[in-house]
C-alpha cells in the first residue's frame, strides 16, 4: 500500500459537498484574487518600491500633500463616525418598526451604492452651492458647505452610509428581543438595557460598518471632487493629487502617494480587524 | 392571594388572543399554564410581566394593582425559553444584573450571587460566559438571574422547551426544589402535560385564548368537563352515551351509575370519558370484565415498558359511538370501525397474554361523564348539499373543530322522525325556520342553532335571556359554546325607552345578576350591555349589522308563547335579509 493510500485510508471520511471538489474551488479563488486584487497593488508597489527613503520623504512631505493627507483621513473619520451613529438609527427604524413605505425606505438606503458617484457629487454640490437650494438657506447663516472641507464630510457621509446600516441592519433583526425583556423585568430602565444589552452586541458589527464606510471614504474620488472644489491646501483630497501628479506626468510620486495611502488604510483595517477579535474573544468567551 | 387576573383581554388585530380570563393564584403556590402553541398561554404570562399591554382587565400582584405599571417595577422574575442571558457578560455579570441596577454595593452583590448560584447547583462558575456552559446550565443561570432581586413571582416560560429529555428531568427537579424552598409563587407555561403534572400544585388548560379549566393534576385528569382537556391531558377514549334512570348507558350496555358522575338530567345524552387504563380487557372464553360494554378485536399491540398498549376494534353490534368526530358529517352508522384504547399492567398481561386478532370482552372500571349539554351536533337539512353548506358554515366548523365533537347527519324528511333531545340541533336559515324550528321542538330539541348558508366567523356573541327563569340552562349553554369560539361574549338586557326609574335599577340588576350567575356556575365572565328599545327593535339592528354576531336566545317550548314569539318577536331573525346566526336554548319546563 502506498503512503497516499495510506493518508486517505487513515483520514477522515469526506464529505459530500455540492460544489466541485476543494481543488478547483480553490485554484480558482487565488487566481482571481491575485488577478484582480494583488497584481494592480503589486505593480503600484513596484513603481515606488526601488525609490530611496528619502525621496519618499521628499514626496510625501510637501505641505500640499499633507494638508490632501488630513483632510483626507479627518473627513473620512469625521464620515465614518457621523454614519456610525446615524445608521445604527436607520438601522434601528427599518428593523424595528412596521410603517407603510418601510420597504422603499430600506431601498432608498443602497441608493448611495447606485448611484454613479459622480452624478452624487454634481448633486450635491448644485444643493450646497451658494447659490443651490440648501446653500442659499446656510450662507446666510455663515455656514459655507461646498468648496470647503465640511463639502467633503456631506459627501464622504452620503457614500458611506448604506455600509453601517446594512451591516449592523441582519445583527439587529437577529438580535433575540427576549434579552431587552430579560432586562426589562430585571429592572433596567430603556437607557440601560440600550447601552448593557442591545448596544454591545451590536458593537462588532457597528466597528465593521464604520471600518468599512472609512476605507470607502479614503479612496472615494467621484462625488467629492465636485463639492470640494480641490483648493490646495484647503479642499484638497489624497485621490485628487494623485490624479494631478499624474496628469502631470509625476508618476513617481503619483505611486508614491498611493502606496502611502495603501499602506495606511492596511493598518487601519488590521486595527479594526484586532479590535474586533479583541470584542469577540471577550464576548463569546475563550473560543 | 399573590397573582389576581380579572377579565384579563388582549386583542391581536382584532381576535382575542388573551380571551376573558380571571384567575387567582395563591401565595407560594406552583401554577401550571398549560395548552397548545398559539392558545395565549405565553401572551398571558408575558401580561403579568408587564411586557405586553392588555386590552381590557386588571392584574394585580400581592394586592397591588400592576396593570398600567412598566415591566421593571413590577417586581417579576422571568425565565425564558431560549434562555435570554446576556452573552457579552459572565455569569457573575448576568446574576448581578438586577443588583446592579438596584445600585447594591460590591460586597452584598457578591453574597447574593454566591446565594443564588448554590441554589441552582452551579457554585465556581462565575467568571464563565454563557457560551461556555451547556443549555442546562445556562438555564439555571437564567433562573438564578430571575430571582437575583427577590421578585414577588417567578414566571417560566417553557423554560425546558429547548434541552433533551435527561436534562429537562434533571432541571424540572431543580426548578421545583428552589421553588418548594423559596415558597415563590410560581408560574410556568408548557405544551407537555408530563411536566405540568410532574411540578403543578394546580393546573390552567388554555386554548384559543380561553381558560378552559383549571383544577389539581387529579382532579383534572380524572373530572375534566370539556372534551379538549379530557384529550389533552393523556389518552382517552370518548363515546358517546346516555343517561337513563337506571343507569350510563353505553352502547347496548347498561352501567352502574357513578355517583360523582351525574351531571345532566336523566334521558339525556352525554359524553363518557373512559381512560385507557379504565378498559378492562377479558378473553371471550374466560370470565367477563365487570361493566362489561362491547366486544371487540384487537388490532394492535405496542410494548412500552412497563405498560402495554392495545388497540380494539369495536364490533359493528356493540352500539357504541365515538364522541370525536372527523370533523366532517357522518350518518348514523352503528359504531362500525370504532376504536378503543386500552393499558394493560404487566400483571394483567401475564394473566391474560392477547394476541393480534383476538376477539376480547371490553369492560370499564371507571367512566366520567362531561358535564357539557353539548354532546354532539345533527345537522338536519333537506338535502346533502344543504348540510355539506351547513357544515362548511365557520361558526359550526370551529366549533367542531375545537369542541372536536361529533357531527351526525340527518337529510331529508325520514321516514321515522328520531328523538333530537341530543346536543345541538342545526338548522339552515331560510324563510321556513320558524316552521322547523317548531317541528324540531316537538321532536324534543332542546338546543337549537340556526346557521345562514354562508357567513363569516362572528366576532361577537349577544346573549339575552327573554325570561329571568330561562338564564340557568341559556348560561349552560352560553359557557359552552364561549369556550370554544374566539368571540367577545356580551350579555345584552334590554330597556324600554320610557322606563321609570325602578325599571332602570331593575334591569342594572339583571346585568349584574347575569354576569355573577356565568361567573359563580361556569367561572367565566361576560362584559354587559343595555339597549333601550324592545326585543324586536334590537333584533332588527344586530340582523342589520355588517359584521354578524351570534344571537343567543331562550325560548319556551309551551305551544301557544312558542308560536306568538316566533310570528312576532322573532321574525325578523328569519327574515330574508337576516345572516345573523342565532342559538335557541329551549326551556322545556311547563
Amino acid at each position: 500500500m502506498s503512503l497516499t493510500d495510506k493518508l486517505r485510508l487513515s483520514g477522515p471520511p469526506r464529505r459530500h459537498q455540492i460544489l466541485p471538489g476543494f481543488g478547483l474551488t480553490m485554484g480558482y479563488t487565488v487566481t482571481y484574487l491575485g488577478l484582480i486584487v494583488l497584481i494592480p497593488l503589486a505593480a503600484a508597489f513596484l513603481s515606488a518600491a526601488h525609490l530611496p527613503l528619502a525621496e519618499w520623504f521628499r514626496v510625501l512631505m510637501t505641505p500640499r500633500v499633507l494638508a490632501a493627507f488630513r483632510l483626507s483621513i479627518l473627513a473620512s473619520l469625521a464620515a465614518a463616525l457621523i454614519n456610525a451613529v446615524f445608521g445604527l438609527l436607520i438601522a434601528w427604524v427599518l428593523t424595528r418598526y412596521d410603517f407603510p413605505g418601510r420597504r422603499l425606505l430600506d431601498a432608498l438606503v443602497d441608493l448611495p451604492f447606485a448611484l454613479p458617484t459622480a452624478v452624487a457629487g454634481i448633486a450635491l454640490t448644485t444643493l450646497y452651492a451658494p447659490n443651490g437650494w440648501l446653500g442659499q438657506i446656510l450662507a446666510p447663516l455663515g455656514i459655507h458647505v461646498a468648496f470647503t472641507p465640511l463639502g467633503v464630510v456631506i459627501a464622504l457621509t452620503f457614500i458611506g452610509l448604506p455600509f453601517v446600516v446594512r451591516t449592523v441592519q441582519p445583527v439587529l433583526a437577529d438580535l433575540d428581543q427576549d434579552l431587552e425583556r430579560a432586562a426589562e423585568t430585571l429592572g433596567a430602565r430603556p437607557t440601560r438595557v440600550f447601552r448593557r444589552v442591545i448596544f454591545p452586541v451590536l458593537l462588532p458589527a457597528l466597528i465593521t460598518g464604520s471600518a468599512l464606510a472609512f476605507s470607502r471614504a479614503l479612496g472615494e474620488y467621484g462625488s467629492v471632487i465636485f463639492i470640494a472644489g480641490n483648493i490646495p491646501l484647503v479642499s484638497e483630497i489624497v485621490p485628487l493629487v494623485i490624479m494631478t501628479k499624474l496628469e502631470q506626468f509625476q508618476y513617481v510620486e503619483a505611486a508614491v502617494i498611493a502606496v502611502t495611502m495603501l499602506l495606511l488604510s492596511f493598518a487601519m483595517m488590521f486595527v479594526v480587524n484586532a479590535a474586533q477579535l479583541a470584542l469577540q474573544r471577550r464576548h463569546l468567551g475563550k473560543r | 392571594m399573590s397573582i389576581r387576573i380579572e377579565q384579563l383581554t388582549k386583542l391581536y388585530q382584532g381576535t382575542p388572543v388573551v380571551n376573558d380570563v380571571t384567575l387567582e393564584i395563591r401565595t407560594g403556590e406552583f401554577f401550571v399554564l398549560l395548552g397548545p402553541s398559539g392558545s395565549g398561554k405565553s401572551t398571558l404570562l408575558r401580561a403579568l410581566a408587564g411586557l405586553t399591554h392588555v386590552d381590557h382587565g386588571r392584574i394585580s400582584l400581592h394586592e397591588r394593582d400592576v396593570t398600567e405599571l412598566p415591566a421593571r417595577v413590577r417586581g417579576v422574575g422571568l425565565v425564558f425559553q431560549h434562555y435570554a442571558l446576556f452573552r457579552h457578560m459572565t455569569v457573575a455579570e448576568n446574576i448581578e444584573f438586577a443588583l446592579r441596577v438596584r445600585r447594591m454595593r460590591a460586597a452584598a452583590r457578591r453574597q447574593r450571587r454566591q446565594e443564588l448560584l448554590q441554589l441552582v447547583a452551579l457554585e465556581g462558575y462565575d467568571e464563565r460566559y454563557p457560551s461556555q456552559l451547556s443549555g442546562g446550565q445556562q438555564q439555571r443561570v437564567a433562573v438564578a438571574r430571575a430571582l437575583a432581586h427577590e421578585p414577588a413571582v417567578l414566571l417560566l416560560d417553557e423554560p425546558f422547551g429547548a434541552l433533551d429529555a435527561k436534562i429537562r428531568v434533571e432541571l424540572r427537579d431543580t426548578v421545583r426544589a428552589v421553588q418548594r424552598r423559596l415558597g415563590m409563587t410560581t408560574i410556568l407555561v408548557t405544551h407537555d402535560q408530563e411536566e405540568a403534572f410532574s411540578l403543578a400544585d394546580r393546573i390552567g388548560v388554555m386554548q384559543m385564548g380561553r381558560l378552559l379549566e383549571t383544577g389539581s393534576p387529579e382532579s383534572l385528569y380524572r373530572f375534566p368537563a370539556t372534551r379538549f382537556v379530557a384529550r389533552f391531558l393523556g389518552a382517552a377514549n370518548l363515546f358517546l352515551g346516555r343517561i337513563s334512570p337506571d343507569g350510563l348507558q353505553l352502547g347496548s350496555a347498561l352501567l352502574a351509575p357513578d355517583s360523582a358522575a351525574m351531571p345532566a338530567a336523566p334521558g339525556t345524552e352525554a359524553v363518557f370519558v373512559v381512560r385507557p387504563e379504565d378498559v378492562e380487557l377479558g378473553a371471550t372464553d374466560g370470565a367477563a370484565p365487570q361493566q362489561q360494554f362491547a366486544h371487540g378485536t384487537v388490532r394492535s399491540l405496542t410494548f412500552a415498558g412497563h405498560q402495554q398498549h392495545v388497540n380494539i376494534e369495536l364490533d359493528p353490534h356493540s352500539k357504541v359511538h365515538p364522541a370525536i368526530g372527523d370533523g366532517r358529517g357522518e350518518s348514523d352508522s352503528d359504531g362500525v370501525g370504532v376504536s378503543v384504547d386500552a393499558l394493560r399492567s404487566a400483571a394483567e398481561q401475564d394473566a391474560a397474554p392477547l394476541a393480534v386478532g383476538a376477539h376480547v370482552n371490553l369492560g370499564v372500571r371507571r367512566l366520567h361523564a362531561l358535564p357539557t349539554p353539548i354532546s354532539s351536533f345533527r345537522v338536519i337539512a333537506s338535502t346533502a348539499a344543504q348540510a355539506e353548506a351547513l357544515e362548511a358554515n365557520p361558526l359550526l366548523a370551529q366549533l367542531v373543530r375545537s369542541m372536536q365533537a361529533r357531527v351526525i347527519r340527518r337529510v331529508g324528511g325520514e321516514s321515522t322522525p328520531e328523538r333530537l333531545d341530543a346536543g345541538i340541533c342545526v338548522l339552515p336559515l331560510t324563510p321556513g325556520t320558524a316552521d322547523a324550528v317548531k317541528s324540531a321542538i316537538a321532536l324534543g330539541a332542546r338546543r337549537i342553532l340556526c346557521l345562514p348558508m354562508h357567513g363569516a366567523l362572528p366576532a361577537r356573541m349577544l346573549v339575552h335571556a327573554r325570561d329571568p327563569q330561562q338564564r340557568g340552562p341559556l348560561l349552560a349553554l352560553v359557557s359552552s359554546v364561549m369556550r370554544h369560539l374566539p368571540v367577545e361574549a356580551i350579555a345584552v338586557t334590554l330597556q324600554r325607552s320610557d322606563a321609570s326609574r325602578t325599571e332602570v335599577v331593575e334591569t342594572q340588576r339583571t346585568m349584574l345578576d347575569t354576569s355573577a350567575d356565568l361567573r359563580g356556575a361556569h367561572g367565566l365572565d361576560l362584559r354587559g350591555e343595555r339597549f333601550v328599545g324592545d326585543l324586536p327593535a334590537w333584533l332588527a339592528r344586530v340582523c342589520a349589522q355588517p359584521e354578524p354576531a351570534l344571537v343567543v336566545l331562550g325560548l319556551k317550548s309551551s305551544q301557544p308563547e312558542l308560536d306568538a314569539a316566533l310570528r312576532g318577536e322573532l321574525a325578523v331573525l328569519f327574515g330574508k335579509h337576516s345572516y345573523a346566526p342565532v342559538l335557541f336554548a329551549v326551556d322545556t319546563q311547563p
